[in-house]
């Protein structure tokens, strides 16, 4: 860290790390949480103790249960009672959300510009700010019971403007400052992130992404900020978008970074044939057009094919390397698979379980000790005005003491085979492959239940209590990383949806190598790093990117694509803020625009632009 | 993170919320009886083990909660399949096409089940949620790590579904919706991030490396590694031979490799590749001038 601050200060350029406004983001979380439970909570506690309690379960017999009218409604009702608190709640959050949403919009307004991150300022803070605050109610309801109500809450923060008829799917992004045209289908795992880290001391890249109606997305498409899609355009699955992107729609887009294809390739890539698409694009839904659209898919489709005759044709195909089995070049991991577990074996209960049992036993202890105390002091009001807060603290006991136990057990096994790293056989017998599956299903217990809870670095502390070497300053709620060989650096920024192996499975070969993430590294979205995998100080993946196994990333630089490659230093920080390039990727043209860039009055001065330095500007370019 | 078993989101008509509704209510009927009985056994004798029992008992009554709505989605899902058989093909993504209505109808049923299951710690529900709403798959097969389509899926024994893929058997492109069969056989190896759309076949033994994409009635054949967006042959798979841990190793020229991974992303690499082998310029495609241009 040091070394790294005294050449910033040769160079003249300043960088500062972000400081989060944590207490911010506790209260703020603090007053969402507890406050939301409390009327759901009043509600229901009346209802069982008004209703419930004396009609159902004072009833002595099953057959009354079901016979004495009372007890029957009681019953039925009980259900609708529990959703409708359920509901009120996510009104709560949504409507809470929307205050301290509001709150932070008049400190600093989000607007279009390039925030920079080497300098801190109050623009930097209410980003990070309002980044974390949509990020609890966001994940309630896309997560929650009623995943529909994503597009409501959206409109109703004011986070984001969602027309009518719109799906978002499960997904990390897309969650402020995108405009989606109704009819819209934006598929599972797509991340429309309107803001981009470009390296920790560099650029939030903050710009609107706009889409237009009837805009259908395949799945895990990237699109960057500043990206503005025109009305009918039909991205297939993996369309990336760079950023600044301006699509004029009425088309299909295909591919890394995406572009327009012909009807030729989209009927070789989604079988379809080409009247059917020629019909599909004139299509407007109305009545006649729909009876003719369907008449021209029974015409000219039939699902069914042959299985045998692709496969003859598919192996006609030549493959890039000459099918010699003996060749050296063959024996060479060079393309990454995963590190899922190939099977679960139902003798992971013996481990599941009692983690599970204990901590709930425990946890019961917990709240029997409350309920007591409060039946002593004649505290029942208290008890039930407390019982969010007696709900959240049981929860948190179970986490704890699953945690606990879990960690007991993983030193037990660790004691029985030290986990090592190198080339195993991935089959049942090999002990190295068994003792790896069963450490990755007891952590991935306990990163499930940190997964889940309300705060976002419950992560870092599960990752650090099994033994990872990380600081609290980095972050990757959002991504799949591997609990076991990993070491992580200061400030590490993870992407949202990427994937981080220090494992993999290779045919019947279990591969273990070291991941390191030296200081101020930031993985892209959706990025897959391999195992053996080293990334240098300072250093920025791209999204969409794969890193090959024990690839070797130095300081300083940007990498991009399968398998990564440098595409250019990392000197974002160096570089004009004020000067964007946008692409219509119809005409293929690219033009550079001036923005303003969004920094605080008094720190203009700071930050290059066109009446200061403009040396490097060419270079940015 | 587990992700598992995924249906769309489409919720065409507000009253298919009804049956979502329907679930809800059913299944939480079956836990608060539990609950009564536990309460009549335990309450009037010992409080105290009332209390200390009560979250072990809270994870039985969830367990039965979500099977009960398994149940239930079930026998909704029979009634509706009386009505309008699923099957493939193209449909149009309009609310006068009969399939489509189907589909969401589908989809609304089984989200209830699917997200009681999903928040359960342990994946056997996930599991067996799979199994009953019709994917051919082993109960140990592990599908928790990507998203999985939960109708017309065949699976082989000993399937690795890597982290963040999807494996869809309905795509919707435009105002088309795609619906077709996904089969795997076994030991096959789907990479992280990799999508596999409808209507693949994939053969034994194949790997699908991670970040690519296979195309709509696609066969990969067996024995092979397919990488790229869209798939193609890059390798023979000998990582299933016995004795290989010495001479598997890495790739020390990364540029290369790029470039050979640039040969299978960008170049068209069929027929034209084949017939004009000693000229490798003529394989220059719109793609890759453009590629030049920049």
């Amino acid at each position: 860290m040091t070394e790294n601050s005294a050449k910033a200060e040769e160079s003249g350029v300043i960088k500062e790390e972000v400081k989060h406004q944590f207490k911010f983001y506790i209260t703020a979380f603090f007053i969402t949480y507890l406050l939301s439970y409390f009327i759901p909570s009043i509600i229901f506690a009346a209802y069982i103790i008004l209703v419930f309690f004396p009609f159902v379960l004072m009833v002595p017999t099953f057959v009354e249960l079901f016979t004495s009218l009372e007890s029957i409604i009681a019953l039925l009702f009980t259900p609708l009672v529990l959703t409708l608190c359920y509901i009120i709640r996510m009104y709560v959050v949504a409507s809470i959300s929307k205050i301290i949403w509001n709150y932070t919009e008049r400190g600093s307004p989000s607007k279009e510009g390039i925030i920079p991150r080497n300098i801190p300022s109050k623009t930097l803070n209410f980003y990070h700010i309002r980044s974390f605050l949509i990020k609890y109610p966001k994940n309630l309801f896309m997560k929650g019971l009623f995943p529909w109500a994503i597009n409501w809450l959206y409109n109703f923060i004011g986070s984001n403007k969602v027309g009518k008829g719109v799906t978002i799917e499960e997904q990390f992004g897309a969650d402020r400052f995108v405009e989606f045209g109704d009819n819209s289908y934006i598929g599972v795992n797509s991340g429309f992130s309107s803001h981009a880290v470009d390296g920790s001391f560099g650029n939030i890249s903050y710009f609107k992404i706009k889409l237009d109606k009837n805009v259908t997305a395949g799945g895990m498409n990237c699109v960057a900020p500043g990206v503005t899609v025109g009305a009918n355009s039909y991205l297939f699955p993996f369309a990336g978008a760079t950023k600044f992107n301006h699509l004029k729609g009425n088309n299909y887009y295909y591919g890394v970074p995406l572009r327009k294809i012909f009807k030729k390739k989209i009927t070789e890539y989604s079988s379809i044939p080409k009247e059917i698409i020629e019909e599909e694009q004139n299509y407007q839904a109305d009545p006649q057009s729909f009876e003719v659209l369907k008449k021209v898919i029974s015409e000219n489709y039939s699902p069914n094919y042959s299985v045998e005759a692709l496969t003859q044709a598919e192996t006609e195909t030549p493959q890039l390397k000459p099918h010699v089995i003996d060749d050296k070049d063959n024996f060479a991991v060079d393309f990454s698979t995963s590190s899922s577990i190939n099977r679960i074996s139902l003798k992971f209960l013996f481990l599941y379980l009692p983690i599970f049992l204990a901590s709930g036993l425990l946890a019961g202890m917990f709240w029997e000790d409350m309920s007591f105390i409060a039946s002593l002091f004649n505290m029942e009001i208290l008890y039930i005005c407390l019982l969010p807060v007696i709900i959240f603290a049981t929860y948190n006991m179970f986490y704890f003491f699953c945690v606990i136990l879990s960690k007991l057990f993983l030193i037990f096994i660790n004691l029985i085979h030290r986990p090592k790293e190198g080339i195993f056989r991935a089959k049942k017998g090999n002990t190295d492959f068994e003792f790896w599956r069963l450490r990755t299903e007891l952590k991935k217990l306990v990163l499930w239940i940190s997964n889940n809870y309300p705060l976002p670095w419950i992560d870092a502390l599960a990752f650090r209590w099994f033994g990872i070497k990380m600081n609290f300053s980095s972050h990757l709620p959002d991504a799949w990383v591997d609990a076991e060989f990993i070491k992580l650096g200061r400030k590490v920024t993870v992407g949202q949806g990427a994937v981080v192996m220090s494992s993999m499975i290779v045919g019947n070969y279990l591969i273990i190598k070291k991941v390191i993430f030296e200081d101020y590294a930031v993985i892209g979205g959706v990025s897959t790093v391999s195992p053996g995998t080293y990334v240098g100080a300072d250093t920025v993946l791209g999204a969409l990117s794969v890193t090959n196994y024990n690839q070797k990333l130095e300081p300083g630089w940007i990498y991009f694509g399968i398998p990564v490659i440098k595409l250019k230093p990392n000197k974002y920080a160096e570089m004009r803020r004020d000067l964007i390039v946008k692409k219509d990727v119809d005409k293929r043209i690219k033009y550079t625009t001036e923005t303003e860039v969004n920094i605080d009055e008094d720190k203009k001065i700071l930050v290059k632009s066109k009446n200061s330095n403009s040396e490097h500007s060419n270079k940015g370019e | 993170m587990r992700v598992g078993p995924f249906t769309a989101g489409v919720l065409l008509k507000k009253k298919y919320l009804i049956f979502h509704f329907f679930l809800i209510w059913s299944s939480l009927i079956v836990g608060f009886v539990e609950f009564w009985l536990y309460f009549r056994l335990l309450y009037f004798q010992h409080i105290a083990h009332f209390y200390i029992f009560l979250p072990i008992y809270i994870f039985f009554i969830y367990i039965s909660v979500g099977l009960t709505s398994i149940l239930f989605a079930k026998i909704l899902l029979i009634i509706t399949h009386l009505f309008h058989k699923p099957r493939e093909g193209i449909f149009i993504r309009d609310r006068r096409d009969k399939d489509y209505r189907y589909w969401c109808i589908r989809n609304t049923i089984k989200k209830f089940p699917i997200w009681i299951s999903h928040k359960f710690p342990i994946p056997f529900m996930d599991n067996l949620c799979f199994k009953v709403f019709g994917v051919k798959t082993n109960l140990s097969n592990s599908l928790f790590e990507g998203w999985v389509d939960t109708e017309f899926i065949e699976l082989g024994k000993n399937v690795i579904i890597g982290k963040a893929s999807i494996i869809q058997s309905s795509l919707i492109l435009g105002n088309l919706l795609l619906i077709k069969k996904v089969t795997f056989e076994d030991n096959v190896s789907i990479g992280a991030h990799s999508i596999v759309v409808p209507g693949t076949y994939i053969k034994r033994n194949t790997i699908l490396a991670s970040n690519s994409m296979t195309t709509v009635d696609q066969v990969l054949v067996e024995n092979f590694i397919y990488i790229g967006i869209p798939a193609h042959k890059y390798k023979p798979n000998v990582f299933q031979k016995e004795d290989l841990e010495e001479f598997i190793g890495d790739i020390k020229q990364v540029e290369e490799l790029r470039e050979k991974y640039e040969q299978i992303y960008v170049k068209r690499y069929d027929k034209e590749m084949s017939q004009n082998k000693e000229n490798p310029n003529c394989v220059k495609t719109s793609e890759t001038i453009e590629k030049n241009d920049r």
